[in-house]
């Protein structure tokens, strides 16, 4: 075997990685060009465009980040939910890379969820943090996925790895109706829901309702875009692994 | 190989697999006994959350009338009481930074409406040293102070929590100007 060769190898992969994603390449190219597009006309509408709330002022329009942040992080560990049992159904090493970067990209969000509402909670509710149902629930799930990918990390056999994941990605699920509801089942600090099927009607101006949507729609596009893409460097890495293996093993027999 | 039956589509292991039926076996057995173990502390750790966490085990604040009507709350414990500020009790020690006020039940004072000089039912005496959050005297706030109850029969507040309604709108519908201040609700 030529060891010179494994650079080329390297390289070749994770370009022809990008290109997997649905036959086309420069695929994730052009949706992170339309992300970040439309991310600039979400700061303007928010910024902008949506009106500064009678109550709380200015600081009220970190709620067009927090909230499609959070809606996303749950929508991403739905995903390695679905994955999860995927794996665990058909062992195809797919729907593992989809669970493991839903996993990473959720855990993103959801500490981007609880930052902005660290944020928030000081200048309204006059404290960084309280020790409230609807926040101790997220930060029980922001646990949960973090020992998930630490679980991931830990375990050296990569198929072992990958059904324990799906089992606490499964099981962990369980804490995301939990947080969503945890508004409604006991007494909390936290405003009640928004959007979905807790929400009030007539709790957000058509205005804020429009510009809280659109802002949710851009960050989806931008989880998309992100689990794509780590998808299909998670891909690359099993098939780099899966080389090198074969090499080292090509080395190590004796014919 | 029994590895490979499992997982068609295996990643390739680390460690070079054992090449005896029975290790394989063994490895997998031990693989799903871990697996459940985790299962089962993973949904305990959930299940406690869930009950430790319900009403009547841990409430995040009690109403002014629950703890009004409830000696073994007045015993000096550190607990999180919830109301609304009751219209013109707050008042100032001079020019110090001790405050008195009454939080009443958030149902009587929406209730009572925007003339209720008087609001009858229970009312939590209170007391706080420091600046108050900006929010504390909107109207529409409902008050969450964390303290004990002293002998004296005043609500010593260690913090002030402002918890706003779940409702956003835009500034231009409501009066401005000194919406926040003490003077608004007279």
């Amino acid at each position: 075997m030529n060891p010179s060769l494994e650079p080329a190898t390297t390289k070749s992969i994770l370009a022809g990685s990008r290109k997997s994603w649905f036959g086309f390449p420069g695929w994730a190219g052009g949706l992170l060009l339309l992300t970040a597009l439309l991310m600039l006309v979400n700061l303007y509408l928010i910024f902008m465009v949506a009106p500064t709330d009678a109550v709380l002022g200015q600081v009220q329009r970190i709620f067009y980040f927090h909230v499609p942040i959070a809606i996303v992080s749950f929508l991403a560990f739905f995903v390695v939910f679905v994955a999860g049992i995927g794996y665990l159904i058909t062992r195809r090493r797919r729907w593992d890379s989809v669970a493991h970067a839903a996993a990473e990209v959720g855990v993103v969000f959801i500490t981007l969820a609880l930052l902005t509402g660290v944020i928030w909670a000081r200048p309204v509710w006059g404290v960084w943090w309280t020790w409230e149902p609807r926040l101790t629930t997220t930060l029980i799930l922001w646990l949960i996925y973090v020992a998930y990918l630490m679980l991931r990390a830990y375990v050296p056999d990569r198929n072992r790895a990958a059904v324990y994941a799906a089992a606490v990605g499964i099981i962990g699920f369980v804490d995301v109706p939990i947080v969503y509801y945890s508004v409604q089942w006991w007494r909390s600090i936290h405003p009640s829901a928004v959007v979905g099927p807790l929400a009030n009607a007539g709790a957000l101006e058509p205005i804020m309702q429009a510009v809280l949507f659109f802002s949710c729609g851009v960050f989806l596009l931008l989880f998309l875009y992100l689990l794509l893409e780590r998808t299909a460097l998670r891909n690359g890495e099993d098939r780099l692994s899966s080389l090198r293996f074969a090499q080292r093993r090509g080395v190590t027999d004796p014919d | 190989m029994a590895e490979d039956k499992l997982n068609p589509a295996g990643f390739p292991p680390i460690v070079e697999p054992p090449t005896e039926e029975s290790a394989a076996a063994d490895s997998g057995r031990r693989t799903r006994f871990r697996l459940i173990i985790l299962g089962v502390v993973l949904a305990l750790a959930v299940g406690y959350m869930i009950y430790a966490a319900f009403p009547g085990n841990a409430l995040y604040f009690l109403t002014v009338s629950e703890f009004m009507g409830g000696a073994e709350y007045q015993d000096g414990r550190v607990l999180r009481v919830s109301g609304k500020l009751a219209p013109d009790s707050f008042q100032r020690e001079g020019d110090g930074t001790l405050a008195y006020f009454r939080l009443v039940d958030k149902e009587l004072a929406d209730n009572a409406g925007a003339d209720a000089a008087v609001v009858a039912g229970p009312s939590l005496r209170a007391s706080y040293v420091g600046v108050m959050p900006d929010l504390f005297f909107n109207p529409h706030s409902e008050i969450i102070l964390e303290g004990s109850y002293s002998a004296e029969g005043v609500f010593q507040t260690d913090n002030i929590l402002v918890k706003c309604p779940s409702k956003y709108q835009s500034l231009e519908d409501e009066p401005p100007a000194d919406y926040n201040s003490p003077g608004y609700s007279s």
